[in-house]
């Protein structure tokens, strides 16, 4: 090891440095916010700071297993916002219930070094070892309220369908490396093609394959291995649950691109089958039950299986020989994030005072009692539909392009995307009707909300907006990252 | 520097923006304020969109006034707008129906008065782009735009059912909408597939026209991609039978809201059709123009047939529209001179005749809060300004001659008896038909004895007030002036009418027999 291999990895650590200090200064001092939030955004901004940097070299690092090029870069930098905004929003929510910032902040970071180390992964091992570290905290901030009941059940749902699906994953990822020989990506991309060539698909890889994408399709929570993530995003605290939806999905799907378009590249066609019947799947069937849905948080979290359908849709693209498949589904993580998290500030920020639901009742009359907060909550709704000008047509608009031009059964999967797109639109829009439309049967007061909450939205706001009227700074980056995957 | 070296046309669709920006600042007590900008930047809007009619040169092909920026030049994508003879019109129309509207929706419209002028604005953004627009991503995210404020102006100060109708109207306007998104993606690939996998220019409306005209789109993917458009401009025209979204929204729209919809969200169906979906699929044209034209034809009977038994006064208006909007889209796919140019003056005529209709309906509406036909009798009595304008845009929605309406439907026929005499008998028919129930409307309405109903509002039933003459003046004059000159827009479109049948002349009905 020298100094030559630390320094791509440099992000990882501020990362990971940040959120000790974070549980240091919580100690020295007990209870206080502020120091924790400044220590969080500082230490998050040096690690932005050094993405940047780190990101204008790209280099390898521990003999191939890390890897910085425009892709890491490009996923890191989204991680990290994610992670500002989720903790920009989390204080107005957690203090009136009593829950520590610091803890929370704290492994939020964690589970954030995690996502970035498979991001930079080029070895299956340091992509598994990635997964977890992201996954771990998750687990504990899906429990966060410990003394709610809802909360704990959903923890254990999450733990227990996500270390079993970890396991198949590690399953799946042993049968590769006993046929390969090697954990190393480009090794086993270069072996497979060698075997696929000679022998075809074999049992054993076929297995191998199997377990795998059941592995992935667990963490992204795909149709049909998605009964996890209802009960585990509605238990959790508001601020998780716009976390839980964006971060590991970024997380996984950066996984997915490693592992499947990189590693397993060489049999992209036996995978690119099952990727369309699971997008096809997920996607209708999230919307589907999303339709039914009288609370909010659960609205969206089967909305964001069904978001995760439109992004499979994309990597089928690719796998179908289109790299704008690959450019789409990022482009598509990037707006999805900023859209998602902004809706889910909305819904957090309504919960400030204790004990409201977010069921769609609260919603009524919110145009009229706070109006800016009812616009902007339509404006992520309306993007999260796929209305012009904003992020959500865009990405949209980019994953339909990629499938069109793969033709054949994606230009099918194209027309039930937007067919999907419209049926949403019904769930998305009726949360509008309520906040506009409706009056509340029993008159809550305005609240006040501080001032990190609207920097958050706004921020969100901007970056819904911006990625929809001037894509164009953003398609070069996904440009960028889909060309140094392949 | 003259007034061509500006971008007028930007100029035109951004001025309600930057009102409804204005507008956001306005406190929310200050209820006046935001009524007076909101009506100030609709006139100056119309002001200023007079001022491209001025100098436009009808006799030069291809648009006029375009103005091009890079913008995603990754996809070719450019924010490209300008106008030709037929948008002009639209857009006139537009800015016209506009300033009315909210001139007419200062007194009833009393609560979340901010709210709605934005929306209003916002509305008038998205209808002059989708008119003006030269690139078809510009065009679709301008389509879409529309959608949002229509969506809040039927959902919020719609009427007692107006969150079922604002929900209809948008998953049915969507499902069209997005179908149109895959074709127009998928058009931009065919195009850039077809020039090397570049995709400069695969987004811009002249260079696929061109290409369209070398046959660069085969007709496999002709009859798809027309029908991903046509579906979306079929549920906006709306013809029958997508056309259930439209009685409700009518219905449960506030004054305003029917009069926009009905004057432009209508148009833009036909103005699609027009400007898209015959130039760059031709071969699909001519092999669904049969069908379209049998629908068409449904359409024009249904719509009158049902209005004929319609208890309520804006349900009978919003089925009138349905027939009236039948003749549009027969005179465009006959795919002749007198049917295309008929098919314009028509839309511009039932824009004005059937916004007025419904100004009308919301004016009597205001005073009785009952529109029930059956409940009024002898307006000409206690009303006799509103009996007598009422009784002219019946006229003239009924086809009279001399009015708008006459020149628009006549035409249509006139290029329908070029494509069969049997098609122009069974839409005559139907003119008659119209004259039928708009009269009897008009005569259970407005003569006899003054119902008990309108006896029992005493004194609340007050003559059109001065405002309400003023908004429905100018439509009547403008009726009038294109009833007796029609050619004063026949000119100025004449360069559109002649470039699309020149371009559709070039395709041919597609064999489906043999089109696997």
């Amino acid at each position: 090891m020298t100094f030559n291999d630390v320094l791509p990895l440099a992000p990882v650590v501020a990362v990971v440095l940040a959120a000790a200090a974070v549980l240091v200064v919580d100690l020295a001092w007990p209870g206080r916010s502020a120091p924790a939030l400044v220590t969080t955004f500082v230490g998050l901004g040096i690690a932005a700071a050094l993405v940047v940097v780190t990101g204008a070299t790209p280099a390898d690092a521990f003999r191939g297993a890390y890897t910085v090029d425009a892709f890491t870069t490009f996923i890191d930098v989204l991680l990290i916002g994610i992670v500002v905004l989720t903790i920009l929003f989390a204080p107005d929510y957690l203090e009136p219930r009593d829950l520590p910032i610091a803890e929370f902040a704290a492994l939020m970071m964690f589970a954030l070094s995690g996502a970035m180390l498979i991001a930079g992964s080029t070895d299956l091992l340091l992509l598994f070892l990635g997964l977890e570290l992201m996954v771990l905290p998750g687990y504990l901030l899906a429990g966060f309220a410990k003394r709610d009941a809802l909360s704990t059940e959903g923890a254990i749902k999450y733990f227990l369908l996500g270390s079993f699906s970890s396991a198949i994953f590690l399953f799946g990822l042993a049968y590769v490396w006993g046929l390969t020989g090697t954990t190393s990506i480009g090794g086993v991309a270069a072996e497979l093609g060698v075997m696929v060539e000679s022998a075809g698909i074999s049992a054993g890889l076929a297995l191998g394959l199997a377990l795998l994408t059941t592995g992935v399709a667990f963490k992204i929570a795909a149709v049909p291995f998605h009964y996890w993530t209802p009960d585990a995003y509605q238990g959790s605290p508001t601020p998780v649950t716009g976390y839980l939806s964006t971060l590991p999905k970024v997380g996984a799907f950066a996984l997915i691109l490693r592992l499947f378009v990189e590693a397993l590249g060489p049999v992209s066609e036996e995978w690119a089958v099952v990727f369309v019947l699971l997008a096809a799947l997920t996607m209708t069937v999230g919307n589907l039950i999303a339709l039914t849905q009288d609370n909010v948080k659960r609205m969206l979290a089967y909305s964001s299986i069904a978001h995760t359908g439109y992004m499979m849709v994309g990597l089928a693209a690719y796998a179908n020989g289109q790299v704008e498949g690959l450019e789409g589904l990022l482009y598509y993580g990037a707006a999805y994030a900023f859209m998602n998290l902004g809706a889910f500030a909305v819904v957090a920020a309504l919960q400030k005072r204790r004990g409201v639901t977010s069921s769609l009742a609260t919603f009524a009359g919110l145009g009229r009692r706070e109006p800016l907060l009812g616009v902007l909550m339509t404006l992520f709704l309306l993007s999260l539909v796929g209305i012009p000008p904003t992020a959500g047509f865009f990405a949209k608009a980019y994953i339909i392009l990629a499938a069109v031009e793969a033709g054949g059964v994606l230009s099918f999967l194209a027309v039930l995307m937007v067919l999907n797109a419209a049926a949403a639109a019904f769930y998305y829009l009726r949360v509008v009707v309520y906040m506009f439309m409706r009056e509340p049967e029993t008159e809550a007061p305005a609240l006040s909300h501080g001032g990190l909450v609207w920097v958050g939205l706004f921020a969100a706001t901007i970056l819904t907006i911006g990625l929809g009227l001037l894509p164009g700074p953003i398609i070069e980056s996904v440009q960028d990252a889909a060309s140094a995957l392949l | 520097m003259t007034i061509t070296d500006l971008p007028i046309i930007s100029i035109i669709t951004f001025l309600p923006l930057a009102g409804a920006i204005l507008i956001a600042f306005v406190p929310r007590s200050s209820v006046n304020a935001v009524r007076a900008i909101a009506l100030g930047t609709a006139l100056l809007t119309f002001v200023v969109s007079l001022f491209p009619l001025i100098g436009y040169l009808p006799d030069r092909p291809g648009f006029q006034y375009v103005e091009t920026v890079d913008w995603i030049p990754v996809f070719g994508i450019q924010y490209k707008v300008g106008v030709d003879g037929m948008s002009l019109a639209l857009v006139v129309l537009t800015t016209t129906l506009t300033w009315i509207s909210i001139l007419a929706s200062l007194r009833p419209i009393t609560h979340r008065v901010k709210e709605f002028m934005i929306s209003f604005l916002i509305l008038e953004v998205g209808m002059i782009g989708v008119f003006v627009a030269l690139d078809m991503f510009l065009f679709y995210i301008f389509w879409e735009i529309v959608l949002v404020p229509m969506y809040l102006i039927i959902g919020i100060w719609g009427g007692a059912n107006r969150i079922y109708a604002t929900i209809k109207f948008v998953l049915y306007t969507l499902v069209g909408s997005l179908l149109m998104l895959v074709a127009i993606l998928a058009t931009a690939y065919t195009f850039a597939d077809g020039h090397g996998g570049s995709f400069v220019g695969a987004f811009d409306y002249e260079e696929l026209r061109a290409y369209a005209g070398t046959g660069g789109f085969v007709e496999g993917f002709q009859l798809l991609a027309f029908l991903a458009f046509f579906l979306a401009f079929a549920i906006k025209v709306p013809m029958w039978p997508f056309h259930t979204w439209l009685p409700d929204a009518h219905v449960e729209a506030p004054t305003a809201g029917s009069v926009i919809l009905a004057g432009i969200l209508l148009k833009l169906g036909g103005y699609g059709m027009i400007r898209f979906s015959l130039p760059l699929f031709p071969d699909a044209a001519h092999t669904f123009a049969p069908l379209i034209i049998v629908l068409s034809l449904i359409a024009i009977i249904y719509g009158a047939v049902v209005a004929l038994v319609q208890p309520d006064l804006k349900k009978l208006v919003a089925y009138s529209s349905v027939s009236h909007m039948g003749f549009v889209t027969l005179g465009i796919f006959v795919f002749t001179e007198q049917g295309m140019n008929g098919a314009i003056v028509q839309m511009v005529a039932h824009g004005l005749i059937t916004g007025a209709l419904f100004l009308l309906v919301g004016v009597i509406y205001e005073r009785t809060h009952d529109r029930t036909i059956a409940k009024m009798g002898g307006l000409s009595k206690p009303v006799p300004v509103f009996a007598a304008v009422l009784g002219f845009f019946v006229f003239a929605s009924a086809g009279l001659p001399g009015l708008a309406g006459f020149v628009g439907e006549f035409l249509v026929l006139l290029g329908a008896f070029d494509y069969s005499p049997w098609v122009a008998a069974v839409a005559a028919f139907c003119m008659i038909l119209g004259a039928g129930y708009l009269l009897w409307m008009f005569q259970r309405a407005a003569f006899g004895d003054v119902s008990d109903f309108l006896r029992s509002l005493g004194s609340h039933l007050t003559d059109m007030r001065p405002v309400e003459v003023l908004t429905l003046v100018p439509l009547a004059t403008l009726t009038v002036v294109f009833g007796l000159l029609p050619g004063l827009l026949l000119v100025l479109i004449s360069g559109t009418v002649d470039g699309v049948l020149s371009d559709v002349a070039g395709g041919g009905a597609v064999n489906l027999a043999f089109w696997r």
